[in-house]
């Protein structure tokens, strides 16, 4: 933390800093041509290496071009952009000169809730920074008019900022490039005004991708496409069933391959270092290795599912209990009664898992895709016995992460510097595409059941739910603060705390446990929590003789964005008078996660057994919107991901080994399957929420409650295809 | 091994069985093209040889011997069509996580080096090939559409 003690001569140093402006202190930094690129370290952290982008969150060149440093992995959800717009609105920027650099490491980048620790995730990028960005940019407009107005000797109240100048009506203007180095001399305002929303020239705008450019023709620079010098190209060979270990290993054929530098040896797994990836990847095919066999299990996916529906026999600890339900299912007489199943699922994103480093035996440094790159310096430092600030991480735009890239314990950066540490030469390590679906971390299974008690004449009494589902977050640093009482939040999210005002309703927990490594999968507990609320609450609008969004609204008066939510669907769809074309049917779901909810309307038909999803509509309350069409690409995106999962997505494991390896066993949504997906926003004045995962929740329920308008048949399995059959 | 690479003739020194992808990415460091799959399932290798839209993971280098190997960078310096492509992808707000992407551009740049006016059903078929885990493709319809409009 940066306390008030430390303030230093302004003038020589790269930074200002301050506490009190946002939570867990600020610093602002300038490029300053007279310290050049020379970062100074804040006081309590180690300035023994300097951190290579200034430690800041702006810098101004002389030149007027302005560099937002994002604190955010850019992994596709455009924090490089939307992040940006906070700060360049406050500040009043010309937008062209915008550029944005992912941060390095350092407490000052710490996120601002989660404390402690630089993180992407939670769909928490703008909903947390809302506010500290745009101090941050009004807090340095402010000292730049105080720059100019001492310079011209003008009252600071004449002074108008626009597109990166300091204006005066009769002595002109002044670049922010010409102010900085004064204005970094000046105190730091505690409390600067901030914008009228009715002011906002750069929030609210779909100003184009920072990154697009350098993305659609080679530029951009994703973590495999780092390039270092005299780096070899390492791929590993890793046991095959967790918990295997290494009978013994004849290297020497995949020594004599043609490109192979080195064979590897390092706990139970073995690298293969060449000249480039393909010869890494034969000379590993030509690891000769018998694994003891005393280490694996003979697990299935079916036989742990098997094992969880046991598990469901008894009741765990209850997440939420009200009223008494107990009595009324007691008294129920007429009951909708359901079991699902939930498979185990890979995140898939497109650049598999792969880390560059470089370790001399005094430093080390790190190139990759990092959600949370504090934790993964913790853990590379603690590997290669280095202090963690000889450790500089770099971090890369990523090619997809979905939750992946937010690894518990940096297994991609841990293995690397565990290669690193015995190899002591630059190395990329890259992940197949098999390893990186069959060696990695998934979505965990999950089984529930639900007992809806309904009365004589049909009447909703109450609904008990049991989910059985395994920890995302067991023997991470996590577990400590995020279980409470036995209770995981990511395994009942959704069911638990939802929003429908049920007066007698239960929800249990059984924590189960199995071999297979688990973590966050794009909006977690969501995916399937969503799924069961929402054609459970078909089925009982059904039962009850409803229309399916007026049930929904009347069990929602409580909440009134999920009602805004709900009125926006039915007039963007003209619910009422359900214009459905010949052969296909409408299904309804809406959910909320991350703060945001989001409710939309399927438009499915059924060719053989395959669905066809030709529409979706999708209306969303997420606080204001910082750039609409950006939003609009993350709610499309989310609804592709989510809905690959549901036509498609299933990992199989025989004989304790993961059988799916790759996009051909793993199919996933291609462009013909993409429906066509039309989205709008609540207009608010209310802080934005989240917005990378709230649009996956409600696309597989809705799709779901299309199809049995098709088929009479509630899909209880997922992926679909486990059931509809041709 | 003599390669001809963006219209520069080079020369390699790797095993014949290798696929082009890793000669062009490790070798040249043409990282524009990236690896996704290695079973030619997902595109995002995508290279022109000989004017083809082919995938570069399993394309043997020995193959491309005598032939013209294009990459994003080779097209995006000189190609009408490329860059027509890029500016409808940019404007329509297409890439997200973007690592698909440039696989992408040269599908579609070769459906549009074919036909000049692809309807839906073209479109599908000929980038049916290309997966995007981000979910970008109906901007990648509307942007292929606005491309083919921009160039007539």
């Amino acid at each position: 933390m940066i306390s008030k003690s430390n303030k230093t001569d302004l003038s020589r140093r790269l930074f200002l800093q301050t506490s009190g402006l946002a939570a867990g202190g600020l610093i602002i930094g300038f490029y300053l041509p007279s310290v050049g690129q020379k970062a100074l370290a804040q006081e309590g952290a180690p300035a023994a290496k300097p951190i290579e982008a200034p430690n800041a969150f702006v810098q101004i060149s002389p030149d007027n071009q302005i560099t937002i440093v994002i604190n955010k992995l850019e992994m596709g959800q455009g924090v490089n952009t939307s992040m940006a717009q906070l700060i360049a609105e406050e500040l009043g920027c010309d937008w062209k000169q915008i550029r944005s650099v992912s941060a390095p490491v350092n407490p000052v980048y710490n996120h601002t809730v989660f404390a402690g620790m630089q993180m992407t995730g939670g769909s928490s990028a703008l909903s947390s920074s809302w506010l500290q960005h745009r101090r941050i940019g009004a807090a340095l407009r402010e000292m730049l008019k105080s720059a100019a107005a001492a310079k011209w000797q003008v009252p600071v109240q004449e002074l108008k900022v626009e597109n990166s100048f300091v204006i005066h009506p009769k002595k002109g203007k002044l670049s922010f490039g010409e102010l900085a180095e004064a204005a970094n001399r000046l105190p730091l305002p505690q409390d600067p005004p901030l914008k009228k929303e009715k002011d906002f020239k750069i929030i609210g705008q779909s100003v184009h991708r920072v990154d697009a450019a350098g993305k659609v023709n080679g530029e951009a620079v994703f973590g495999l496409d780092v390039q270092i010098p005299n780096m070899q190209y390492a791929m590993i060979l890793r046991p095959p069933s967790p918990g295997m270990k290494i009978k013994s290993l004849d290297p020497k054929t995949a020594k004599s391959s043609p490109g192979v530098t080195d064979v590897i040896r390092f706990g139970d797994k073995v690298a293969v270092l060449a000249k480039n990836t393909h010869a890494a990847r034969v000379g590993r095919d030509a690891l000769k290795v018998e694994w003891d066999e005393k280490g694996k299990t003979a697990f299935s996916d079916e036989s742990l599912m098997q094992d969880f529906r046991k598990q469901a026999a008894g009741k765990g600890p209850a997440a939420a209990n009200r009223g008494n339900v107990d009595q009324l299912l007691k008294e129920s007489t007429n009951n909708l009664k359901a079991e699902y199943e939930f498979p185990f699922l890979a995140h898939a994103p497109m650049e598999p898992m792969n880390c560059t480093i470089h370790f001399d035996g005094k430093t080390a440094e790190i190139w990759s895709g990092h959600q949370m790159p504090t934790s993964d310096r913790g853990a590379a430092a603690a590997i290669l016995g280095l202090a963690p600030e000889k450790v500089t991480v770099n971090t890369v735009y990523a090619g997809g992460s979905f939750g992946r890239r937010a690894n518990k314990i940096s297994d991609y950066t841990s293995e690397a510097c565990e290669l690193a540490k015995v190899a002591k030469r630059p190395l990329k390590v890259v992940w197949s595409r098999e390893d990186d679906m069959q060696g990695g971390f998934y979505r965990p299974m999950t089984f529930h059941s639900v007992n809806i008690g309904l009365d004589k004449s049909k009447k909703f009494l109450c609904w008990d739910h049991q989910i059985v589902g395994q920890s995302v977050i067991g023997g991470s640093m996590f577990e400590q603060f995020m279980v409470k009482d036995g209770l995981e939040s990511t395994i009942t999210e959704g069911v638990s705390d939802t929003a429908y005002d049920f007066a007698n309703f239960r929800c249990h927990q059984v924590r189960a446990q199995t071999p297979i490594t688990t973590l966050w999968w794009r909006s977690v507990g969501h995916t399937h929590t969503a799924y069961v609320m929402e054609t459970m609450l078909d089925e009982l609008a059904e039962a009850t003789n409803q229309d399916p969004l007026k049930l929904r609204r009347s069990l929602l008066q409580k909440s009134p964005r999920h009602i805004e939510v709900l009125d926006l669907l039915a007039k963007q769809t003209g619910w009422a008078k359900k214009k459905v074309p010949q052969g296909r049917a409408w299904g309804l779901a809406i959910h909320e996660s991350f703060g945001t909810v989001v409710g939309q309307i399927a438009e499915v038909s059924l060719s053989g057994g395959t669905p066809k999803v030709h529409k979706v509509w999708c209306a969303v309350h997420c606080g204001q919107v910082v750039n609409p069409e950006g939003a609009k690409t993350q709610v499309e995106g989310a609804i592709a991901y989510g809905l690959s999962a549901a036509l498609h997505g299933e990992i199989k494991i025989e004989n304790g080994i993961i059988t799916t390896s790759n996009f051909h066993n793993y199919p996933v949504m291609r462009l013909p399957e993409m429906p066509e997906v039309s989205v709008s926003f609540v207009k608010t004045t209310q802080p934005p929420t989240g917005l990378g995962e709230p649009g996956l929740p409600p696309i597989a329920p809705a799709v779901a409650n299309a199809i049995y308008r098709l088929t009479h048949q509630r899909l209880r399995k997922l992926p679909f295809s486990r059931e509809l059959k041709a | 091994m003599e390669l001809n690479v963006n219209g520069k003739v080079v020369k390699v020194d790797v095993s014949d069985d290798t696929p082009l992808l890793w000669v062009l990415r490790d070798e040249l460091k043409y990282t524009g093209t990236k690896f996704g799959c290695g079973m030619a399932l997902c595109g995002a290798c995508t290279i022109h040889v000989d004017g083809e839209a082919v995938r570069s993971c399993s394309y043997p280098v020995s193959a491309a011997v005598g032939k013209k190997v294009l990459t994003i960078e080779g097209l995006t310096a000189t190609d009408k069509i490329t860059q027509a492509v890029q500016k409808a992808w940019v404007n329509h707000h297409v890439p997200q996580c973007g690592y698909c992407q440039t696989g992408q551009v040269m599908s579609a740049v070769a459906l549009l080096q074919k036909l000049k006016k692809p309807t839906d059903s073209e479109i599908d078929s000929a980038m049916s090939g290309n997966i995007c885990r981000c979910g970008t493709y109906q901007r990648i319809r509307t942007a292929i559409h606005q491309a083919a409009k921009d160039l007539a």
